[in-house]
């Protein structure tokens, strides 16, 4: 059984219809942003279903994962801070800034803090090279940049977005 | 015809049809631009970028639109500011290509210096090193040195099996995308991809099982390096210890043309043994491909438990005997039974085996039988494709039937091609009892009640498509036996060639009829003049002295292993001790195909030859000596000391192989795209075809011939509590020259019954759920299946996959009763 379909039919059917009939295969893209969204990272099982609804192999869907870094196939924190370190950011001191972030948090690249909160992450260019160092947040389905940034800016921001998740957490229970 | 384009190249001037790339027709002079991501067969993708070059056009005036010429009078030639890739440039006119630069030259060297900075050069434990392109590329373009940090070098896995059959080592990856593009250009098998990009780019598989491709082993051959080996050769042999032989697949109908890379080795004993098999370049047959089947399942040849020497009977034993005293033996009792002798020779056979075989049958009056499920050869001789037909000048203008077959499984090769087609402009229709591969590429699907096949192609010129087909330039007809009996296949046959002759396509160049034959050579059974025969259960039980060769009727049907005891003198001649050769009274052990040499006939009738790949092993005969040496004892001269001898004769007396020898069939001549040279521009492991590309025969003359007619619906009618059970074909069943090779085990067919849901439910069946299918008078278990896709009261179920049913029949499936595990006699 199908439960991404079963459970995000509706969803689904107006992403479908918004496609020429006979050619599923772009609606990949929102699928895949649906499924992220819903559960935080494309999870094997949901890759697969969502190739079964598109009529594409498992391995087309995951390549496409795997080529996009702002989708995400192992869990991480609530909220990706993703860091550019690509040349021109470099340049501006982006490379020392992921360093002084990750020591400040504790953790390395890659790494998510304790609290299950935060992921740190390296990646290419994200077409700001003058107003780095920058970095995108990813999370609660939001994408938001946060460029010129410093250490201190950065830790005001993560703070802020713990208390978000928190205020969240307190509405939800 | 595109118009031809002029252009320079490294001082070179070289004409070609427009829409050329610039890197071939720089190949069509001689001059190579080194690449690894471009394929001819591919479309470009100039992702290496190996191949830049320096590109000029001629300036032209935009006021006059003249060209614009130098003070000498040479046209003024701008360069553009960049290097261009030579893959992706199609030719134009006045083009000047320079590649011989210094400034060219930096950019291949600076290109392999990237390349390079995450190969692991392990050149020397690697399986490609010695036909490797990025390997002998560095040699001649690249640098010795690396400006690159040696530390920073990439560490990622060696031995990622991606399947069964195929191991991917990430290091040496080049990310050219030639096997990604194979699987999703050429095969529309797209299960492997990129993971991720830019240095972290790796190949992935999600299918399951692992790189779910009966086509998988090809992307070995094309890979520019040694990421992608095959688990059969894996760690094998250096190239350039092996030697190589022309050889065929022997599987299917199409005839693949092979080499067979051989070994000296220790592990063996120092005997010569076969190391891998690949493609050899026929582009009117298999092209550069082959299937997977053809590329891991030869192991029957190099199986231990092949036969070494004769054996006889005495009493209820088998006993090793001599050949002298086996061959004396069987002749006699031939002698003796004169007229009684009955032979069946199977399309397993080679041309020169069935024809010896014959006339060893004929001088005593006997009757030689064609071993096959399938009828229709004497109206493909009639009606099949005339020499000069090539399924890959099919596409506009061009109608393709495929009726009764699953290409896809029972001929890989043809479906790839059909596919090629279909994708120049080809219109396919489709028509079979289930949903196949086809319907994905066909323009129309024809979805017919099983044994009503042949009214509905009696039906196409009368239906929504006739237009098309009469008005088609081409008109090619593909029948197979996709759960049809021998009778039914051949009413299929007369069909196809009525449609053929009505809509006037017969015997016209890239039309015809193509038999999806279950064997390698049942084409060539035929034109030898072994023809399937009614009653041989009958036939078998009466024979004085039954002559079987390269067939295991035993194991094929239980009719036939009873009738079998009643024979009163059996001879087989076999690799392997079957069912039938334990049966036997006098048992011969054959050379198999790599051993020897011999032709084959394809399904497209042509005639092609295959050479000795590895020394006969001492005290084993080709079927023809056999034949041959026990005619000699009888006072037939036939020939038994070559089969290019035994082929002359043959070739004297069969009208359609008439003039045919054995250097005609070793001539080649000149094919596009260019592989297998040195500078292995089109990968590294294919050697060039110089073995010989065969000979289409001619079609026989028509006269006298009638298009059989006869009752064309071969319905089956079951009772409410009954199942009418068909048989289909699979490519990998568990005949034993497939459990052999035991890298496919995983893959084989199963002893499956395949019903929908409704039958079942109707039928009280459930999935998954053992009972016992009868088949002439004795019973199978087999497990059952629930497929939508089945017709409705049908059941479908693998052939040689455990249940010896070759013929559509209705049965009464029983649920099981105690023990169902072992097989029950009635």
């Amino acid at each position: 059984m199908n439960e991404f379909f079963v459970q995000n039919t509706e969803a689904i059917q107006k992403i479908l219809s918004a496609y020429p009939a006979g050619n599923k295969r772009p609606a990949v893209m929102p699928l895949l942003y649906l499924a992220q969204r819903t559960n935080g990272f494309i999870q094997k099982k949901t890759l697969d279903e969502i190739a079964e609804i598109l009529e594409i192999t498992p391995t087309e869907v995951a390549s496409i994962v795997g080529f996009y870094t702002l989708y995400h196939d192992e869990p991480g924190g609530r909220y990706h801070l993703q860091v550019c370190t690509d040349l021109p950011c470099a340049l501006r001191g982006a490379d020392r800034f992921l360093q002084d972030l990750c020591d400040n948090l504790g953790i390395k690249v890659g790494e998510t803090t304790a609290d299950g909160l935060i992921t740190i992450e390296e990646v290419k260019c994200l077409a700001g090279c003058h107003h780095a160092p920058l970095f995108q947040v990813q999370g609660d389905g939001d994408i938001s940049y946060h460029e010129d940034q410093t250490v201190d800016a950065a830790m005001q921001l993560i703070a802020e977005l713990k208390k978000k998740a928190a205020e969240r957490e307190g509405t939800n229970a | 015809m595109p118009k031809d384009i002029t252009l320079t190249i490294d001082g070179q001037t070289v004409t070609a049809p427009a829409g050329t790339l610039v890197v071939d027709a720089a190949k069509r002079i001689g001059i190579n631009i080194p690449v690894f991501c471009y394929h001819p067969k591919l479309e470009p993708v100039g992702m290496c970028r190996m191949c830049l070059v320096e590109i000029g056009r001629p300036v032209i005036d935009r006021t006059t639109n003249n060209p614009v010429f130098e003070a000498d009078g040479k046209p003024k030639i701008q360069f553009g500011p960049k290097l261009e890739t030579a893959c992706t440039t199609p030719i134009s006119e006045g083009m000047v290509v320079v590649g011989l630069s210094d400034k060219v030259k930096a950019a291949r060297k600076d290109v392999l210096e990237f390349l390079l900075t995450s190969h692991p050069l392990d050149c020397p434990i690697c399986d490609k090193g010695g036909e490797c392109p990025l390997q002998n590329q560095t040699l001649e373009y690249g640098s010795a040195d690396s400006r690159f940090l040696l530390d920073e070098k990439m560490r990622l896995s060696k031995h990622v099996p991606l399947g069964d059959l195929i191991f991917l080592d990430r290091e040496r990856c080049i990310q050219c995308a030639r096997c990604v593009r194979f699987q999703t250009e050429i095969v529309d098998d797209p299960v492997i991809g990129f993971y991720n990009r830019g240095r972290k780019l790796e190949i992935i598989t999600d299918s399951q099982p692992g790189f779910d491709s009966i086509f998988s082993g090809n992307t070995t051959d094309i890979c520019p390096v040694g990421a992608l080996t095959t688990a059969d050769f894996r760690f094998g042999a250096r190239p350039w210890e092996m030697n190589n032989a022309a050889s065929l697949c022997t599987h299917c109908p199409v005839g693949c043309n092979t080499t067979i890379n051989v070994r000296r080795e220790a592990k063996t004993g120092g005997n010569v043994s076969i190391k891998r098999i690949m493609p050899r370049q026929n582009e009117t047959v298999n092209e550069i491909w082959m299937c997977d089947k053809g590329r891991f399942a030869y192991h029957f040849a190099d199986s231990p438990d092949r036969l070494k020497n004769p054996l006889i009977r005495k009493g209820s034993e088998l006993f090793q005997t001599t050949w002298t005293e086996a061959l004396s033996a069987a002749s006699e009792k031939i002698k003796q039974a004169g007229s009684g002798l009955v032979t069946l020779a199977s399309g397993r056979l080679t041309n020169e085996d069935i024809y010896n075989l014959r006339k060893l049958t004929e001088t005593q009056g006997g009757t030689f039988i064609g071993y096959s499920r399938m009828a229709g050869g004497e109206i493909v001789n009639r009606f099949g494709m005339l020499p000069g037909s090539n399924l890959g000048d099919l596409g506009k203008d061009s109608v393709i039937v495929v009726v009764s077959s699953d290409l896809h499984e029972e001929a890989p090769i043809w479906w790839l091609r059909v596919r090629e087609a279909v994708k120049r402009g080809a219109v396919l229709i489709s028509i079979s009892i289930r949903p196949t591969r086809l319907d994905k590429i066909a323009a129309k699907t024809l979805r017919v009640e099983p044994g009503r096949e042949a009214l509905a192609v009696d039906a196409i010129l009368t239906g929504d498509m006739a237009d098309i087909v009469k008005q088609a330039k081409h008109l090619l007809v593909f029948y197979g036996s996709d759960g049809l009996g021998r009778k039914a296949t051949g009413q299929l046959a007369a069909a196809c060639a009525r449609l053929l002759e009505t809509s006037g396509h017969a015997r016209r160049i890239n039309s015809g009829l193509i038999p999806v034959w279950e064997r390698g050579n049942t084409q060539g059974l035929w034109d030898m003049g072994a023809h399937p025969a009614d009653q041989i259960v009958e036939r078998i039980a009466s024979a004085r002295v039954l002559l079987v060769a390269g067939a295991d009727p035993a194991n094929d049907d239980p009719m036939m292993e009873r009738a079998l005891e009643k024979t009163e003198f059996l001879i087989v001649q076999d690799l392997f001790a079957t069912a039938t050769a334990r049966k036997a009274d006098i048992v011969f052990p054959v050379l198999a195909f790599t051993e020897r040499e011999g032709t084959y006939t394809s399904g497209e009738r042509r005639v092609q030859r295959f050479y000795p790949a590895v020394p006969a092993p001492e005290g084993l005969k080709a079927d023809y000596e056999i034949a041959a040496e026990m005619g000699a004892e009888l006072g037939l001269a036939l020939e038994s000391s070559a089969a290019s001898l035994v082929f002359q004769q043959l070739a004297a007396e069969i009208p359609q192989y008439s003039g045919l020898t054995y250097p005609l069939l070793a001539k080649t001549s000149d094919q596009w795209p260019i592989v297998g040279r040195p500078d292995v521009y089109f990968g590294g492991t294919s050697y060039a075809n110089r073995q010989g590309l065969g000979i289409h025969l001619p079609l026989l003359p028509l006269e006298d011939f009638e298009i059989p007619s006869g009752d064309l619906d071969m319905s089956l009618h079951p009772d409410a509590h009954e199942l009418a059970v068909y048989p289909v074909t699979r490519l990998l069943d568990r005949g034993i020259t497939v459990t052999t090779s035991p890298l496919l085990a995983s893959r084989l067919a199963q002893a499956d019954l395949f019903i929908h849901p409704a039958t079942a439910r109707k039928m009280f069946l459930n999935a998954d759920m053992q009972v016992m299918l009868p088949v002439d008078g004795a019973a199978y278990p087999v497990r059952i299946v629930l497929d939508e896709t089945v017709p409705e009261g049908a059941a479908l179920i693998p052939r040689s996959a455990g249940v010896p049913i070759h013929e559509p029949q209705v049965a009464q499936v029983a649920p099981p009763v105690g023990d169902h595990a072992s097989r029950v006699r009635s």
